[in-house]
């Protein structure tokens, strides 16, 4: 039924106390493709994400991951089954070196006195992470740095290294290129052009419809928890999809 | 040499370091009967007592939350140690307490990362609420400690056995560095090391990176109650007898230890050696002024300066979090 597209969410709903975030929602996502999420504040993209993500459970609906209906009860399901998120924060952690924040939750292990000690692996954590910084064409050589040392756009590369190296199918960038110099908003852009490059599909939040067009080739529009429009970037503009997320309250 | 300094400057340990030199100096030149071997080794033994509960407090800490309820267990767990031990053999007595403390550290976990309370005060009020039962149980009175010397044999008594100046150490220095060395291994080599960190740095980024954070807290919970109740039956067992006010203040010196030992009370930094300087540094401290002719309320004022002296090196030596 939905098995032409990566994902299928269908018919999703989310309440937080009498607050209804989700109504009957339902988004899809191609292979490969770069889908933009607009819409309001509140109007559920956030929320609607988190789920994919496995971070908020819905309370309805279904998910599809290939044809395959999934059960997303948490992050670490989610990563498992090749969907990563990309924050605002980044998921980094300022005060740990570059190896151990790509290898965090999946770090290779020696085991000793019979599995009881995981010793970490550092040298291969070391290793594959200059592999994976590679893949990104960034210029990183130093696995010990730490993070707090880079700037916002090697940082935003160290979250996507990390992505393209453990092979997501899915890359979740939630406002992305909020609190960003110009000059790194478009390192970001390029960034979800070369995880699509690497066929990677990529669902991008962000307020800024200008980025949103200059990298998407789709975009739907949420309003209250419901999607009010699906549009191919080639077949809208802006002004359009403005109205679709303000909605009839101002016409 | 210059990069030398900088890699010193970057240890979290670096400054406790420091502070134990200058103060060993200080003592040893002023002080009478300081620097000798009777005064050093039960310098150690106050040491061990408290850098064991350090242990278990900093590493929790460094993930993210604390524990103000370890000098309540410090007490329980000698207590009930030596309450149990006439009827039973000492190390089934130790087992006892040991569940008793990890069910402790485990309510304080479960309370903290379950209802989101702020770990300072559910440990405060266990702090209170386990003073409170210790005054109970021991109607006020003083308890001795009878039965078998299995334990104490283990963990406190002098090892007289041993030729020449060995005889003056106590096999809690021996534990103390030991659990010293296998917390600082786990910390930076393991797997479960590199969770701990990732949760003090940023733990809704380690939740969304599929750490199990609130469990990972409640393990330290644990370890850091089991940690003071076993140097509460450590310390019972070298005096064979406890009051029911023993360890009251105690989870402050052993805060005070951790944050000079380089461990940042907002989770993510420090490392455990430093924990073997602060904690000689505290109890030297008392030690050292008594030995100077100090009055002995001088003592919680110099500790209160160092604290903060060395809170202030920290944060200037280590110049982060405010550039990006």
């Amino acid at each position: 039924m939905s098995s032409n597209f990566l994902v299928s969410m269908k018919n999703i709903n989310k309440s937080f106390g009498s607050i209804s975030a989700l109504k009957n929602a339902d988004f899809n996502l191609n292979k490969g493709e770069i889908v933009g999420l607009a819409g309001d504040n509140g109007a559920g993209k956030s929320t609607l994400v988190k789920i994919l993500a496995g971070v908020f459970p819905h309370d309805s609906g279904e998910i599809f991951l290939e044809g395959n209906e999934v059960k997303l009860s948490s992050p670490k399901e989610a990563i498992q089954l090749g969907i990563e998120s990309i924050y605002q924060d980044l998921a980094l952690f300022e005060d740990m070196n570059l190896s151990r924040n790509i290898f965090i939750g999946r770090e290779p292990v020696k085991k000793k006195l019979g599995g009881l000690i995981k010793h970490l692996d550092m040298e291969k954590m070391n290793r594959e992470t200059l592999k994976a910084l590679k893949m990104t064409k960034i210029n990183l050589t130093d696995t010990s740095q730490l993070i707090h040392t880079l700037s916002g756009g090697q940082r935003q590369s160290v979250a996507v290294a990390r992505a393209v190296y453990f092979r997501a199918k899915i890359v979740i960038m939630d406002e992305p290129t909020a609190a960003l110099s110009v000059k790194e908003v478009q390192k970001i852009l390029d960034l979800a052009l070369e995880l699509k490059a690497e066929g990677i599909s990529v669902i991008i939040i962000t307020h800024n419809l200008h980025h949103m067009f200059s990298v998407a080739d789709r975009i739907t529009v949420l309003q209250n928890g419901t999607p009010v429009g699906d549009k191919k970037i080639a077949d809208t503009n802006i002004g359009e999809v403005e109205k679709l997320i303000i909605g009839n309250e101002f016409s | 040499m210059n990069t030398f300094l900088t890699r010193m400057r970057n240890r979290p340990e670096t400054g406790s370091f420091l502070g134990f030199i200058v103060f060993f100096i200080i003592f040893s030149i002023f002080g009478d009967h300081f620097f000798t071997l009777g005064n050093q080794t039960s310098l150690f033994t106050l040491t061990s007592e408290l850098g064991i509960i350090c242990i278990g407090v900093g590493f929790l800490m460094i993930s993210g939350e604390f524990d103000l309820s370890v000098g309540s267990v410090y007490a329980l767990g000698g207590i009930v140690f030596m309450m149990l031990s006439p009827h039973m053999h000492s190390l089934l007595a130790l087992l006892f307490v040991m569940i008793i403390a990890a069910a402790i550290g485990w309510f304080n976990g479960y309370i903290t990362t379950k209802h989101l309370i702020p770990s300072f005060l559910v440990t405060l009020s266990m702090m209170l609420i386990i003073r409170g039962l210790i005054y109970m149980i021991t109607s006020g009175r003083i308890t001795s400690h009878k039965g078998d010397s299995f334990v104490s044999t283990f963990f406190s008594v002098k090892m007289s056995g041993l030729p020449g100046f060995l005889s003056d150490f106590r096999p809690s220095h021996l534990w103390f560095v030991g659990l010293l060395i296998l917390f600082h291994y786990i910390l930076f080599n393991t797997r479960y090391g590199n969770h701990v960190f990732a949760t003090g740095v940023n733990q809704p980024a380690a939740v969304r990176m599929g750490l199990n954070t609130d469990w990972i807290k409640t393990k330290n919970f644990m370890i850091s109650s089991c940690f003071a109740a076993l140097a509460g039956i450590i310390a019972v067992s070298r005096f064979r007898m406890g009051s029911p006010t023993i360890g009251l203040g105690m989870e402050l010196e052993v805060i005070a230890a951790a944050v000079i030992g380089g461990i940042s009370l907002y989770g993510g930094t420090g490392a455990i050696i430093g924990i073997l300087f602060s904690a000689f540094l505290i109890c030297m401290i008392r030690n050292g002024l008594l030995l100077m002719g100090a009055p002995p309320y001088w003592y919680s004022g110099f500790v209160g300066v160092i604290v903060l002296i060395s809170t202030i090196v920290n944060i200037k030596l280590q110049p982060r979090k405010t550039k990006f």
